[in-house]
């Protein structure tokens, strides 16, 4: 299949929102907050701007102390290389609640398309799997990625989904202040906070 | 059984409702973290690198729970990033117990460097740090600077002084 016929981010992200009415949704570092918040703006999204590679780790400690609560976590490929120990992590704590989504374009679409070390020769997928994760997905069109999302919300997790996508850029960019996000996330979930 | 600023640790971190401890390897910190996984109050996380720490303990505290980060000094090094573009932005805070590397009872010369750096950066950070250096004060300052996170709204480094300490046994 060609690259430029695989699905686009931000149609799968409306996808995900779509079915997801009620998750949580931690957005990664670039593109994926990008198409989150121009997929649609909610009180229940939170946005990264930097700390590349801690998207998993901020929706593990969200779906520790939320375990009533769908938390998932949106992360390009790129970013998880910078921190695959995280899957160790999620593997051995293993909450119900959390699905990680991870946007496979294999290269660094951002800052020019550099190309990632898991282009070719590393499978994420069967990382996340060595991790100890029992529930890894593949889905590869838009159809198998919303009855994907919409099973890995109903089921227990951790979910992980390695989603193939097309090297576009993001359809969308954001502009928010973090202290003013802090407080709309966490005033949506009923906590006041420090 | 515990020296009684380890205990005072603990019972600062209970007073002010610290939940999810997040740790990589230290033996100084060792009984602690011991005393912590054994504690029903607690839930423990094994990391495989600090700044994952910096991650977990954010999204734990979006999502209202209250942490600690446990680490030494090399690890600090570890998340200069972390720290610089999360929980000081976003003002989130939690409790950082750091294990003095590099000072007084050193025995690995590879400590030194990043014992004498670190220190210059949580202050380069505009980080506050309080160092737990004597066992008569430590208790007291334990249980401020635990509360001072959330009145500041920003991490808080705890540093537990070789002098306090003994520092690591060879």
């Amino acid at each position: 299949m060609s690259t430029t016929t695989l699905p686009d981010r931000f149609d799968l992200t409306r996808d995900l929102l779509e079915v997801g009415r009620d998750a949580l949704v931690v957005g990664g570092i670039g593109n994926a907050t990008f198409d989150l918040f121009g997929a649609e703006d909610r009180d229940t999204n939170f946005y990264m701007m930097g700390s590349m590679g801690l998207a998993i780790p901020i929706a593990l400690g969200l779906a520790l102390a939320q375990p009533e609560r769908s938390v998932v976590a949106l992360e390009g490929d790129g970013s998880l290389l910078m921190n695959l120990g995280c899957l160790a992590t999620v593997g051995q704590q293993a909450p119900e609640n959390l699905t990680i989504v991870i946007w496979e374009n294999a290269i660094w679409q951002l800052t020019g398309g550099q190309r990632l070390a898991s282009a070719e020769t590393c499978d994420l997928a069967a990382v996340a799997a060595a991790c100890g994760i029992s529930n890894v997905h593949r889905p590869r069109d838009r159809e198998t990625f919303t009855s994907t999302v919409r099973h890995a919300l109903d089921a227990p997790g951790p979910h992980v989904l390695c989603v193939p996508i097309n090297p576009g850029p993001a359809r969308a960019s954001h502009h928010v202040d973090p202290i003013w996000l802090k407080h709309r996330f966490m005033r949506n979930l009923g906590i006041v906070p420090d | 059984m515990l020296l009684p600023w380890q205990q005072a640790i603990i019972d600062a971190f209970k007073a002010e409702r610290i939940q999810l401890i997040a740790h990589v390897a230290d033996s100084v910190l060792a009984p602690i973290i011991a005393a912590l996984e054994a504690d029903d109050a607690f839930t423990v996380v094994t990391l495989t690198r600090e700044e994952e720490g910096v991650g977990l303990l954010s999204g734990a505290y979006l999502g209202g729970m209250r942490g600690a980060l446990l680490l030494q000094t090399s690890g600090f090094g570890n998340t200069i990033n972390a720290f610089g573009s999360l929980p000081l932005p976003y003002q989130i805070p939690f409790v950082v117990l750091h294990s003095q590397r590099g000072f007084l009872s050193e025995h690995n010369v590879v400590q030194v460097a990043g014992g004498r750096a670190v220190p210059a950066v949580i202050e380069a950070l505009d980080i506050q740090e309080f160092v737990l250096d004597a066992a008569d004060t430590a208790p007291d300052i334990a249980q401020r600077a635990v509360h001072h996170a959330f009145v500041a709204r920003r991490p808080v480094v705890l540093t537990l002084s070789t002098r306090l300490t003994g520092g690591k046994r060879r």
